[in-house]
This record gives C-alpha cells, sequence and structure tokens, in this order.
C-alpha cells in the first residue's frame, strides 16, 4: 500500500528531517508512529500524503510512484488519502453537513459544487460519515459551536466522505480534551477497521499507540529506531526513543500492565 | 542578588532623529501655507457676515418671488436619490471586481507573476482621487450620473481590491489544505476555504466603502456629477448661501442615516 525506499527529506541546510531505508505499510494496517518532538513524524505523514516532495528516494503509495508519477496521478491518489489533523482545519462558519460535504469536493462534480449543489448520493456519503461518528443530532449546527472532541469527529466524517483508501492523522488527539481523546482515537481504529482503510496516525502519547495501533514506529531524528507488534514494545524501547526528552512519563509508558495510566497522561 | 537585565541597545539617537524630521516637516508645511493666526483673527466680521448670510436655511416649498433656481428642498427630493444610487452603484460595480481582483492578489492564493502585477495594478487604481476620476470622465464622457458612478466604482476597486487581498493573505490556510487534501481544485479551494473565512469582513469592508462613497456622490457634483453637490455648486454660484445650507444640511443627514444603517448592518455581521 505505501512504500518508502531510500528516502531523505532535507529543508534547507539543515541534517536530514527524515532520512528512512525502506519502510513497508500493508493495505489494512494499524500503524502509530511515536518519537519525541521534531522526530519527523509531520514529515513521514506529509510525504505519504505527497506535501513534501523528498530530496532523493522512492515513495510509492498504491503502486504510484511519487517521484515520477503524472501531476494527473498525484492528484487521483491525493483524494484516495484522507488526512486528520491536530488542528482540525474545519471551516468554523459553516455546519456540520457542509463541513462533511466539503470532503466531497474531490469527487463531486466541480462546477456544481461552486454554487454549493452536491448530488443526491454526497449527501447520503455525508450523513451516514455523520451518523458513523454520532453526531446525528449535530448535524445542522455550526461547527464552531462544538466541542474539540466533537469537532474532531466533524473531521473524521469529512474525512471518511471521501472515501478514503488510507486515512492519515497527525497527532489527531493533541488538541482535544484528554478526557476525550480515547473516545476519538477508538472512532478513528473503528471506522478504519469499518472501512477497511489502512491508518497511519502519528501520537504523542505511546500508550495510547500501544493500545490503538497494531503496529508502532518509533522515530528519532528522522530515523526509524522501532518497528515492531505494538505488543513487543517494552519500557526499554520506548525509554531509548525518548532519552533526553523530559516531557513523558515512563513510568507503565506502554500501557501495560497498568491500563488506568492512558486516562491520566 | 537576582541578575540585572540585559541592556538593549541604545535608541536615543534614533529617537531624536526622527523627532527632528518631524518637527521640520511641520515647520516646513507651517511656511508653506502661510497659516497665520492673524489672519484668522482679522477675519471675524468676514465669517460673520458669511454665517448671517447662510442662515436661515431656505426652507421654502413654493417660490413666493422670481428666482433664478427653484426652492432647495424640492430639488432636494428630486435629487437625493440620484446621489445615493450613484453611491450604491459605484460600490456595488466596484466590488464585484475587487473580488476578483482581490483573488488574484492575494499572495497566498496565486503565484508570484499573478499577484505581483495585480497589486501594482490596484495601487494606480486607488492612487487617484476619486473628484480627479470624475473631472476626466466628465470631460469625456459628458454630464450627468454615468462619470460619477464609473469614478467611484474605479476609485472603490483600488481600495477594496487591496482589503480583500489583505483579507485573504490572513484566511488560515489549514483549511485550505484540508480541502486540498480532499481533492478539491483551486476555485473549490477559494469557494470553501477562503470565502467563508473572509465573507463577513468583506461585506463589512464594502459597507464602509458605501458610507465613504456617498460622501464623495454628494462632493463629485462640484465637478459636474449630477446629484445634491451639481447643485450646492449651482446656488453657490448664483449666492443663494440660504439654499445652499439646506442642502449642505440634506447631505449631512443622508449621510447620518446611511451610515447609521452600515453600523447596524456590520455589527450584526459580527
Amino acid at each position: 500500500m505505501i512504500r518508502l525506499e531510500y528516502v531523505e527529506v532535507q529543508y534547507g541546510r539543515k541534517p536530514a528531517a527524515l532520512s528512512i531505508d525502506e519502510l513497508d505499510i500493508k493495505s489494512g494496517e494499524r500503524v502509530a508512529i511515536i518519537g519525541p518532538s521534531g522526530a519527523g513524524k509531520s514529515t513521514l505523514l506529509r510525504t505519504i500524503k505527497g506535501y513534501v516532495r523528498p530530496t532523493q528516494g522512492k515513495v510509492e503509495v498504491m503502486g504510484v510512484n511519487f517521484m515520477s508519477a503524472r501531476r494527473r496521478d498525484r492528484r487521483r491518489i491525493n483524494r484516495r488519502i484522507g488526512l486528520v489533523y491536530q488542528q482540525f482545519h474545519l471551516v468554523r462558519r459553516l455546519t456540520v453537513l457542509q463541513n462533511v460535504l466539503c470532503g466531497r469536493l474531490g469527487i463531486t462534480n466541480r462546477w456544481r459544487s461552486l454554487l454549493g449543489w452536491f448530488s443526491p448520493e454526497d449527501r447520503r456519503v455525508a450523513w451516514s460519515a455523520i451518523c458513523e461518528v454520532g453526531l446525528r443530532d449535530e448535524v445542522h449546527q455550526r461547527s464552531d459551536q462544538l466541542s474539540g472532541g466533537e469537532q474532531q469527529r466533524v473531521a473524521v466524517a469529512r474525512v471518511l466522505a471521501q472515501q478514503p483508501a488510507i486515512i492519515l492523522a497527525d497527532e489527531p488527539v493533541s488538541s482535544v480534551d484528554p478526557a476525550w481523546a480515547e473516545d476519538v482515537l477508538e472512532l478513528i481504529t473503528e471506522v478504519q477497521r469499518r472501512h477497511q482503510a489502512t491508518l497511519v496516525m502519528s501520537l504523542h502519547q505511546p500508550n495510547l499507540a500501544c493500545r490503538f495501533a497494531d503496529r508502532i514506529i518509533g522515530l528519532r531524528k528522522g530515523r526509524v529506531v522501532i518497528d515492531d507488534d505494538a505488543a513487543k514494545v517494552t519500557e526499554a524501547h520506548l525509554k531509548e526513543l525518548y532519552r533526553g526528552d523530559a516531557s513523558l512519563p515512563f513510568n507503565g509508558a506502554t500501557g501495560r500492565p497498568r491500563a488506568d495510566q492512558s486516562r491520566t497522561a | 542578588m537576582p541578575p540585572a537585565v540585559p541592556g538593549r541597545t541604545n535608541r536615543v539617537l534614533l529617537r531624536i532623529a526622527v523627532g527632528t524630521l518631524i518637527l521640520a516637516m511641520l515647520v516646513w508645511s507651517w511656511f508653506g501655507t502661510e497659516v497665520s493666526v492673524t489672519h484668522l483673527l482679522s477675519s471675524g466680521p468676514r465669517i460673520a457676515d458669511f454665517i448671517d448670510r447662510l442662515l436661515p436655511p431656505d426652507l421654502t416649498w413654493t417660490a413666493t418671488e422670481p428666482r433664478p433656481f427653484p426652492p432647495p428642498l424640492r430639488i432636494a427630493a428630486a435629487v437625493v436619490g440620484l446621489t445615493l444610487q450613484i453611491a450604491l452603484l459605484g460600490t456595488a460595480l466596484g466590488m464585484a471586481a475587487a473580488l476578483v481582483l482581490g483573488l488574484l492578489g492575494a499572495e497566498n492564493l496565486t503565484p508570484h507573476w499573478v499577484h505581483h502585477p495585480v497589486k501594482i495594478a490596484l495601487a494606480l487604481l486607488r492612487s487617484i482621487p476619486v473628484i480627479l476620476l470624475a473631472l476626466l470622465f466628465v470631460a469625456a464622457l459628458g454630464l450627468g450620473p454615468l462619470p460619477g458612478v464609473l469614478a467611484i466604482a474605479i476609485h472603490s476597486v483600488g481600495m477594496l481590491g487591496k482589503l480583500f487581498a489583505e483579507e485573504c493573505e490572513t484566511a488560515d490556510l489549514g483549511v485550505w489544505e484540508a480541502m486540498d487534501s480532499a481533492g478539491s481544485n483551486w476555485f473549490q479551494k477559494v469557494r470553501y476555504a477562503t470565502w467563508p473565512q473572509v465573507a463577513p469582513q468583506v461585506l463589512s469592508l464594502t459597507l464602509f466603502r458605501l458610507d465613504m462613497n456617498l460622501r464623495e456622490s454628494a462632493v463629485l457634483g462640484l465637478v459636474g456629477v449630477a446629484g445634491l453637490g451639481l447643485w450646492i455648486e449651482n446656488y453657490r454660484r448664483a449666492f443663494d448661501y440660504q439654499s445652499v445650507a439646506t442642502l449642505v444640511i440634506v447631505t449631512m443627514l443622508l449621510v447620518l442615516v446611511v451610515d447609521q444603517i452600515s453600523v447596524y448592518i456590520r455589527r450584526r455581521l459580527k
């Protein structure tokens, strides 16, 4: 589904922000990227999305090599990759339904959409996405009147309306009230399973990563230092990954065996 | 003892230099315009005489004695609408063009070879004062309301286009990227990412411009555009200052009413 070979990303003259020899993510996998701030988590996601062009290497998504593909093909793939942001990026003044319909913009008739006209099918897809994220009753509310957790649900519904093959989530719960973080992650992993999409998300909290992902990729200074089943990641691994980063609690950082840790972390 | 705050660069010299420059410019202006307090004070009797001729405003409806022009209230009733119409139409045309040019002139929405020329064009358009534009259009198109509409429209394009572009530049780009992520084209991104964010401010700026254009519209009569201003000029030429006073009051009322409506709507937009 996603394949990176000898990818190097460099911003200006600084040392490489991302340097990956080989990374393979299969269809339907559920991957969490963890690592200290500035380790290249966002850069990796944006490289997969095609927003960051590597200085060298090969990025292949759904069988299309981004480095050599024509613009048309890149756009076709781009549309199948849904992105959930830390800051939601909803259109504040529009309603939940209008925001979710925006997920259809790449699929629906482009010129009609400029007049606010969406096909019955667009509306059906949007409505089912809204029901799926549990915002049935808020469908006509303005999105800026919702709580952070609800806004992220709208963003997830917008991605669903896009009918994505790959869902990328860039720190999806960092701007969400910690109490709602698990709900949002549960929702994301649930829709991922139901729609048989591939999920790659970056997370700040290793405990949540181990609970909600099957596979953990640990980045440090742009390099992959952990790539393993979530069940096999140990505290020693994490300690090594976050060496020098004092912001994280390490006791029970994997979420095992003390499951209650996640609520307070 | 806690450590002292590290000092910052000494700016005293810079302040003295800027202060001196401003002072020099004011002195230069004072002598250039030959403003003199004694002249102002010695004009007391003249001013009093002028005010005497201005008052009371002529409020007659039917002319009792033969006079060069009809009574001012009749004129006001006939042309107040025209002054408003010129402002409304000019502002609407200006806004429509400014919307397009504003989007094209926003640095974050178009490549530099589009927004640079557009920005320069907008600056040129707004560098010509409305009254000068009107003077040129009257010469080219003749008397009537049309030159006024065009002059106001063109100046408004320059002002509003610049403000719209700046508004688009402050819009959150995250939403723009989210729309791109869903596969939108440029027009869709403008429609769904930029427009909802700037729309209230665009309307508010346009209403504000309408206010200013109404005042312009009243003044443009001085160069031959139809409306209140033209009749103020007509009465002034006939030394009928009481009628001038009436029309000035009507102009003030018109501007105040529109201003209040616009303030009300702009408050509701927030």
